[in-house]
């Protein structure tokens, strides 16, 4: 009797969450497979109907990744150069007409697009051109765009191919060699942070910017507005960082029914691109909206940072 | 006569040692920390070992030694309502500050290169106008008297030879909150004082930088390095390394990098040729070069404190490392301590 107790309760001990190995490396390998199957089509293609859908899978599997913004999809600027967004300044717009009228054949490989302006590249450069209105034709701009995905190509697999080294740093914390992490706690607080700064970005950029005030709200600062992926960019990276903190603190409910709530919250607002949001009603949904990411990111930072011991950093809570 | 005399003055000698820092362990470096929810102020060593400890009310920021005394004068976290003057060789408080009515300690200050005077980073609680308060350090710390700076939002202020630099940081802050209030016409200054007060430069960024705050200075070959944090649209990523030599302003240049400092900086420190500023919402150290061209970045968690380490530097984070950085290559020296704040104050 007293031995079955013993077992069983050794049987419902948790299972050490792994979010490296449940959530991280999958969803590089994700991201990659995207971003090769994109090349492939702007190699074949130049017609937007073909190339939006392909650009669209690659931009989901990308808000996969975008968060988890340290260690390899950080390094090298690859963060910026992925989305270079907000832009608010318009200089990617003004850099790639720059580049179609210099028309160098130079830039039409990955390598050439490398060389380029982090404004021009990846998924929002290419946005730019796949749903150009009128559509991009003619030879030049149809083999940037081939370039400008074989460059983003390069990117993704440069991060799917460095995270299992990064993988290895985060597991031998602490130990001796070790210089990135000195400790099993600072490995542990570098998985937490990017799920604050992810919410962050969610609620300040993706919402913040279009939102405005009331009194001014601002459809123009909207994300992704020739593609109307305002909306869907904010839900899909929530439900990311929601897979994320299932492998991350399994056990953290309230967490996980706070992005529920602010999941419905998104599903409530109608217009996908913001273009509306001067309407009142409209405004509303999205504040809303914004009014559960901020309290799913008190309540993260509670529970979540509670279960694994971490929190945001003394400094760069406070600093002066 | 003379050699009875030379013996009566040895014996007098003898009979009140002065205190030097080597009676307080001979530290390197100071800095204020948390562990739990109790504040202290450290002494370290450049292999990163504490060698004193005094206990701090409240929460610390930057602190300043006397160059012969084992003295700290430990600064209050903005708006600051003390200065501890601390005896570091005993563990004990000699003195404490506190700011004229109406007036805030802005976190920062400095000696005078005899020791005899301190100054202090002040402003009017009131439209945060910035004034440079005086100590007679060799008189029980009496107050004699305050100058401007030039400035509104003081924070960081760094002896150069017989001059004083003063970063006016630019902002006006609610005197009880922090609260920011007038982001939108800031006009931050890099202001340099002569002994007598005279404004010797008045540096200023172009008008459409003019929401990066100044906060923070070092010395560099030839001139000064500055840290900012940029107060305006997030969107943007400005520099945040100045550079300031023969009358002109270099701005540092992070390229696609720029971003991860996440327009803040903690700390800036110069070692020969190289520039380090730390970020710690980014959890970076960036070293550049003099020519304000990034060199390479380093991650260390929180990362905020940092100071020169012989040809290298040295950093503090909130994990509670103490870490050589040299070459652009991470040497911990100390893990395990307490959550190191701020700044890293080198002595002497």
């Amino acid at each position: 009797m007293l031995r079955s107790l013993i077992l069983s309760v050794l049987l419902v001990t948790p299972v050490m969450a792994d979010p490296v190995k449940d959530y991280i490396l999958p969803a590089t390998e994700r991201f990659a497979a995207a971003t090769e199957d994109l090349a492939k089509v702007a190699a074949g293609s130049c017609d937007a109907a073909v190339l939006q859908p392909a650009w669209n899978t690659a931009m989901d599997a990308f808000l996969d990744v975008q968060f988890l913004n340290f260690g390899p999809v950080e390094a090298e600027g690859r963060a910026v150069t992925l989305a270079f967004w907000p832009d608010p300044k318009g200089i990617g717009q003004r850099q790639m007409q720059g580049l179609l009228a210099a028309a160098d054949p130079a830039v039409l490989t990955a390598e050439g697009m490398a060389q380029q302006s982090a404004a021009v590249r990846g998924l929002v450069g290419l946005e730019r051109m796949v749903f150009a209105d009128p559509p991009l034709t003619g030879t030049y701009p149809c083999a940037l765009i081939a370039a400008t995905a074989a460059d983003l190509d390069v990117t993704a697999r440069a991060i799917r191919d460095e995270w299992p080294a990064f993988a290895q740093l985060l597991a031998t914390a602490g130990e001796a060699g070790n210089t990135t992490f000195l400790s099993r706690a600072e490995a542990t607080q570098t998985l937490f942070t990017p799920l604050m700064s992810g919410l962050e970005f969610v609620r300040d950029r993706r919402i913040g910017r279009p939102l405005g005030t009331f009194d001014a709200p601002a459809p123009q600062k909207a994300e992704m507005r020739a593609a109307g992926r305002g909306l869907q960019n904010i839900t899909r990276s929530l439900q990311a960082m929601r897979a994320y903190t299932v492998a991350l603190a399994p056990q953290a409910e309230k967490t996980l029914a706070a992005f529920d709530s602010a999941l419905l919250a998104a599903d409530a607002v109608e217009d996908g691109s913001f273009a509306n949001i001067n309407d009142p009603q409209a405004w509303l949904k999205l504040d809303i909206l914004r009014q559960r990411v901020e309290a799913l990111q008190a309540v993260a930072l509670d529970e979540v940072g509670g279960v694994l011991g971490a929190g945001v950093g003394f400094n760069a809570a406070d600093g002066d | 006569m003379a050699t009875r005399r030379a013996f009566l003055a040895g014996m007098a000698a003898a009979a009140l040692p002065r205190l030097t820092w080597a009676d307080a362990g001979s530290p390197a470096y100071v800095a204020a920390a948390k562990t739990g929810d109790a504040f202290a102020l450290y002494g370290l060593t450049a292999e990163g070992a504490a060698v004193f400890t005094v206990p701090l009310p409240a929460r610390g920021h930057a602190a300043a030694a006397h160059p012969t005394r084992p003295e700290v004068v430990a600064f209050a976290r903005r708006p600051g309502t003390f200065a501890l003057v601390m005896n570091a060789a005993r563990g004990t408080v000699a003195h404490r500050l506190a700011p004229p009515d109406g007036m805030q300690f802005n976190g920062h200050g400095t000696f005078s290169a005899d020791g005899a005077v301190l100054y202090t980073s002040e402003q009017r609680a009131a439209g945060s106008e910035g004034r440079l308060g005086l100590w007679a350090a060799d008189d029980s710390y009496r107050r004699i008297g305050d100058l401007p700076t030039g400035g509104i939002g003081p924070h960081d202020i760094l002896r150069d030879g017989d001059t004083l630099w003063v970063a006016n940081g630019g902002i006006d802050t609610d005197p009880d909150d922090r609260t920011k209030l007038n982001i939108a016409t800031m006009a931050p200054s890099l202001v340099r004082l002569g002994a007598d007060g005279a404004v010797l430069d008045d540096i200023r960024l172009p008008a459409d930088l003019h929401q990066l705050s100044i906060r923070h200075l070092a010395l560099a070959p030839g001139g000064l390095a500055f840290a900012m944090q940029w107060e305006g649209d997030a969107a943007e990523t400005p520099p945040l390394l100045g550079l300031w030599a023969d009358g002109k302003v270099i701005l540092g240049d992070a390229g696609p990098e720029a971003g991860r400092m996440r327009n803040y900086t903690g700390s800036i420190a110069c070692a020969g040729e190289q520039v380090v500023l730390t970020s710690p919402p980014g959890g970076i150290a960036a070293c550049f070069g003099l020519d304000g061209a990034l060199r390479q970045i380093v991650a260390r968690t929180d990362v905020s404190g940092v100071a020169r380490r012989g040809s290298g530097f040295i950093l503090t984070d909130g994990t509670g490392a103490v870490t050589a950085l040299h070459d652009g290559a991470l040497d911990p020296l100390a893990t395990g301590g307490p959550q190191w704040d701020n700044h890293l104050i080198a002595i002497g």
